[in-house]
């Protein structure tokens, strides 16, 4: 058996050596880049501009001259909106396509359903949306924002900079809402707000009847405490939402809302004159004043159409698209774990200024920027941290308090630092 | 020029005779303040007073930012007013050097004004840094504001610094804004202060009878802010002490209702030792084993609850673990304090003032709510019914289950979107797009019954396939067609706003519109089917189609425009409900489950059905809603259970078709 797995990895090395030295001959095989975010359905509302930000950004990578000698080429699927087909999609790109990398995925759902196979089969995947933590795979690369680098400060800033009192936690019902509200609610409690000053709310995708919650909000201030709403409703959701609260009236000076899922793609659909000065909390803004950004954005448009706004989770993939070629340029190889441990420690300098480090939690250190929405569709950025290493655990949720994600060192997602036992290898809970 | 008037002569129904004499006093102690204070303003400059405070000015925060504010606004330079209002509309530039000036971007260039000289020039951008200070920061400068914008006269100042006082009132306030209502021009605003002035009596006044008599004022405001300043007076802190306490005590609680609670209380204080847990008894014991023995028992006998206990009171007794709480030990503990809510206000006679008006606000309160319930609820069923008229006539006249209804919505909708691109007068396009839609629809609906459904009569398993099938292809031309984000369609500024009665029972403009609109079309449809020739020949057709042809009607004529004019209503409803809600590809599946469910619970066949069924749901899942207002989606689930229960009961719906009609 010993026998037989060293004689297998060493005719695997060997294997590996011959296809990169002919790879850097005449590369008949171009190196394969799997796209997986869904083109129709619910979620493509959000998801093809992701696909097109990967097509621009591999288009950009072979002008340079490809990656390792060799032409980069785009494998695009379509998962459809559908979770259990993303898992279906990633195994055949892993298997029948043979792909070196996967860029996808924007709702948690659909990376729990791909979680399985892509460490069962030992694939790499770059996740680029903002998510809810408590995960650490070792074949995923989280390139959007945990929640300490998105809810906890805009929390933060509802506290410290606006005074707010009293919270309305509305949500879509599914597991990011779900997660980061329980994070928040039980963040809030250790802030000294009391229970009963937290309301929470949740509703089905596609909520179009805000009049009864947004009266609900309202009441909140009967007290003359001030209220304040952080939302996490998702998709089209929100454009009902937001027409109630300019049809109530109500203005950001007297309840402001903090919103994680919107961005300015989401406000393309919106006319924002009644929504000025509302927030957003993100790592980007395409309003973010640097030299690469305006370069990016430039491209963007060049390649997708001058009406084309940019976004965080286009940010995310820029930044872990980057990375990726840089590891493997240092590996000298696409095999996977050749490139993971060359990820650990990358930097790639942010679209915001400043840089981004890919940590051993396989989480970036990125910026917190809150911005407040302006009557043209953007942001103005009214707030920006330095580097926020991101957590995979939570230090706000007792259970995952104890928990560590160390891949570089330690060798593991979820380490126990109390009883200094690695729990679990795999990320199947 | 007012103060010339005698003041009496100015009276509004509003105006309490109490605010009168507060008016009056407080008139002179402006008059008194304004003759002292007037020689202070001499020619000053603004900018060294900022550079003093350059640090917290260029990177404010809410908690750093008011001494630079009150140097501000104490210097008593003229300039300071412009200041703050451009910088709280984050027009302010801090150049390379420190220099604050007023600017405004245009591409890559600056129009910069000196704070000072207001000498006026253009710079490049590139050397100047933009303030901006975040909304907390915003409301403080508001608030520094209101003193010089009360008496602006501008009106749209005068309501900016209203509205400040209204998000932050502070004791300061009340005389500046009590001295402004005499001179104030305009009538709403005149209300508006007057009523703002109530609230800050009844916070703020120096004499308790004052307070007493604007506190009784608000008994009958049932507005958020009069329940927010009933509510301030009446704040209370909670505590616990040996002997009751002096001062105004808004209650004594009875320990005894829930002793642990309470005696969690004691030891938080620091009053009482903690109560062990079973896990605390379970460590101390183990800590104390000597030898094999605890307290002198083997541990074999350590099984018995009994004798744990007893082990524990002797390693007690022997001073090795603390004593064990009992259930006694702990209410004498209890019974030896007093636990009280104190109110913040020391006045007996203005809280009792107050909480009596809060009592009667919290009635009238809960009345309004169920008048805003009942007002959501008829939004919510108009707006079921609109989507699903159309169908009540493709489904429950014709008996076709059309799955692409939800499409036609969505097509409805699209069409508003485009005519807005072309016509920008939203009123305008508004006209254009109610008839275009239905003339869009309508033609969709024909040509869809002309090719997939005429083949299908009576093959409802077939017609319900092919018409998903439509309903997937749509979505996706859709897609292709208008991309995957969603579409603004904006609704005109006279429906864009709400109707509010007061700060409960409101309802947005546009959904009162829906209402009208869902009203106008069972108007419409119900005179169709019963007055006219058309009606006549559909209810014929789709009674007995056989015997209508040989009558000389047209089965085919008749059918093609009973399925358009249920699609072209369908698109008329796609614009409305575009208004309200959203434009995406996606729209129709979100209305095409409630529309089926609100025609089959109504009662097939019946248009009237279809209102009773609407009403049922509308009202049912805001019932439930108010039940549970945290998730909005279980009140769907528990609605579809409850119709599916209902389906059993009344097959046949609320409205159920009798005889010949019936068809079994």
């Amino acid at each position: 058996m010993k026998l037989r797995s060293t004689l297998l990895s060493t005719l695997s090395a060997s294997v590996l050596c011959i296809t990169g030295s002919a790879a850097l001959a005449d590369c008949a095989d171009p190196i394969k880049v799997g796209v997986l975010h869904s083109l129709s359905g619910s979620m493509a509302i959000s998801e093809t501009t992701l696909k097109d930000a990967m097509l621009m950004l591999i288009e950009q990578q072979n002008t340079k001259g490809g990656l390792l000698g060799c032409e980069l080429e785009a494998v695009v699927v379509d998962p459809a909106s559908d979770w259990p087909l993303f898992a279906e999609k990633a195994r055949e790109l892993l298997t029948v396509n043979e792909v070196d990398v996967i860029f996808g995925n924007w709702t948690s759902v659909s990376r729990k359903s791909v979680l399985p196979v892509i460490e069962e089969l030992n694939g790499l995947l770059f996740y680029p949306v903002q998510y809810e933590g408590e995960e650490s795979s070792k074949n995923v690369f989280y390139t959007g924002a945990a929640p300490n680098q998105q809810a906890i400060p805009a929390t933060d800033y509802f506290l410290e900079e606006l005074g707010v009192e009293k919270f309305a936690l509305l949500g879509t019902d599914y597991v990011y809402p779900r997660t980061t509200n329980n994070i928040l609610e039980s963040y809030l409690q250790n802030k000294g707000i009391a229970a009963d000053d937290i309301f929470v709310n949740y509703t089905p995708f596609g909520q179009s009847d805000w009049a009864t919650i947004v009266a609900d909000v309202v009441a909140l201030g009967e007290d003359g405490k001030q209220v304040g709403v952080i939302s996490t409703i998702n998709g089209d959701a929100n454009i009902g939402f937001y027409k109630e609260l300019a049809a109530a009236g109500i203005s950001a000076d007297d309840i402001p809302v903090v919103a994680f899922s919107v961005g300015e793609e989401e406000l393309s659909g919106l006319d924002t004159s009644n929504l000025v000065g509302h927030l957003a909390a993100w790592n980007y803004f395409q309003s973010a004043e640097s030299d690469a950004n305006t370069d990016f954005i430039a491209a963007w448009k060049a390649f997708a159409g001058e009406e084309r706004v940019t976004n965080d989770p286009m940010e995310a993939h820029y930044i872990g698209f980057n990375m990726w070629v840089n590891a493997a340029t240092e590996a000298g190889t696409t095999n996977v774990d050749a490139v993971r441990s060359a990820m650990y420690g990358q930097e790639f300098p942010n679209l915001t200024g400043g840089t981004a480090v890919m940590l051993p939690n396989h989480h970036l250190a990125k910026p917190v920027l809150i911005g407040e929405i302006q009557a043209d569709g953007q942001f103005d950025i009214i707030s920006q941290t330095t580097e926020v290493p991101g957590d995979a655990w939570t230090d706000f949720l007792p259970a995952s308090a104890v928990l560590k994600s160390d891949w570089k060192e330690l060798g593991c997602g979820m380490y126990n630092v109390e009883n200094e036992i690695c729990v679990q290898l795999t990320s199947n809970y | 020029m007012a103060g010339a008037q005698p003041y009496p002569k100015v009276r509004l129904r509003a105006c309490h005779p109490f605010i009168e004499s507060l008016l009056m006093r407080s008139a002179l102690i402006a008059l008194i303040l304004m003759i002292c204070s007037a020689p202070a303003a001499v020619a000053q400059t603004l900018q060294p007073i900022l550079q003093t405070h350059a640090v917290e000015i260029a990177k404010p925060s809410r908690r750093s930012v008011g001494e630079a504010l009150n140097t501000i606004t104490r210097s008593g330079v003229p300039q300071a007013t412009a200041f703050l209002e451009q910088w709280s509309k984050k027009n302010i530039w801090q150049r390379d050097d420190g220099v604050f000036l007023i600017g405004v971007a245009d591409g890559d260039i600056l129009t910069l004004t000196d704070v000072d000289t207001q000498a006026t020039f253009s710079a490049p951008k590139s050397n100047y840094k933009r303030l901006k200070p975040n909304g907390g920061v915003r409301r403080l400068i508001g608030t520094a504001l209101v003193q010089f914008q009360l008496i602006d006269p501008d009106l749209s100042r005068r309501e900016a610094a209203v509205a400040s006082i209204a998000r932050r009132p502070e004791a300061a306030q009340l005389n500046p804004l009590l001295t402004s209502i005499d001179a104030e021009t305009d009538p709403a605003l005149k209300v508006r202060k007057i009523q703002l002035a109530n609230f800050l009596s009844a916070l703020f006044a120096k004499d308790p009878a004052d307070r007493i008599a604007a506190i009784n004022i608000l008994s009958t405001d049932t507005s958020i802010e009069s329940r927010a300043v009933l509510n301030q007076i009446l704040s209370v802190k909670s505590g616990v002490a040996d002997t009751q306490p002096k001062g105004n005590i808004a209650a004594i609680h009875n320990p005894m209702d829930a002793p642990d609670t309470y005696y969690a209380a004691l030891v938080n204080e620091g009053l009482a030792p903690a109560k062990q847990t079973a896990a605390d008894i379970k460590r101390a014991l183990e800590f104390n084993i000597v030898n094999g023995r605890i307290a002198g028992f083997s541990l074999a006998l350590m099984n018995d609850p009994d004798t744990r206990e007893t082990a524990y009171a002797v390693l007690a007794a022997n001073g090795l673990v603390p004593a064990l709480i009992t259930d006694d030990l702990r209410n004498t503990a209890l019974n030896e304090h007093v636990f009280y809510d104190l109110y913040d206000e020391p006045n007996v006679d203005i809280t009792a003032v107050a909480k009596t008006a809060l009592g009667s606000v919290t009635s009238r309160v809960a009345t309004a709510q169920v008048a805003d319930l009942t007002l959501d609820a008829l939004s919510l069923a108009s707006i079921f019914f609109l989507a699903a008229i159309g169908l009540a006539i493709t489904f429950g006249v014709m008996g076709v289950i059309n799955m692409a209804h939800g499409e036609f919505i969505m097509m409805g909708a699209y069409t508003g979107y485009v005519v807005q691109l072309f016509v920008p007068n939203y009123t305008m396009s508004l006209i254009i797009a109610l008839p275009l839609a239905f003339a869009v629809t309508f033609g969709a609906g024909v040509v869809m019954e002309r090719l997939v459904i005429r083949r299908l009569y009576h093959r409802p398993l077939e017609t319900l396939l092919a018409t998903f099938g439509i309903s997937i292809a749509l979505q996706q031309i859709a897609k292709n067609i208008f991309g995957t984000q969603a579409r603004p369609l904006t609704s005109p500024d006279w429906l864009a706003d709400a109707w509010v009665f007061n700060d409960v029972i409101q309802i947005s403009h546009i959904r009162i519109a829906i209402f009208v609109l869902a009203l106008m079309f069972l108007g419409l449809i119900i005179y169709i089917l019963k007055r006219t020739r058309l009606g006549l020949e559909v209810r014929a057709v789709t009674q007995n189609s056989g015997m209508a042809s040989s009558m000389g009607i047209d089965p085919d004529r008749i059918n093609m425009m009973t399925f358009g004019l249920g699609s072209g209503i369908a698109g008329i409803a796609g614009v409305a409900i575009g208004l309200y809600a959203k434009v995406t590809s996606e729209m129709g599946s979100d209305y095409i489950v409630q529309s089926f469910m609100t025609v089959v619970v109504g009662g097939v066949g019946n248009v009237w059905g279809t209102l009773a069924g609407a009403t049922m749901i509308g009202f049912g899942q805001k019932g439930i809603e108010w039940l549970n207002p945290s998730n909005t989606l279980a009140a769907q689930t528990y609605m579809i259970l409850f119709v599916i229960l209902f389906i059993q009961f009344r097959p046949k719906g609320i409205v159920a078709q009798k005889g010949r009609a019936a068809g079994d």
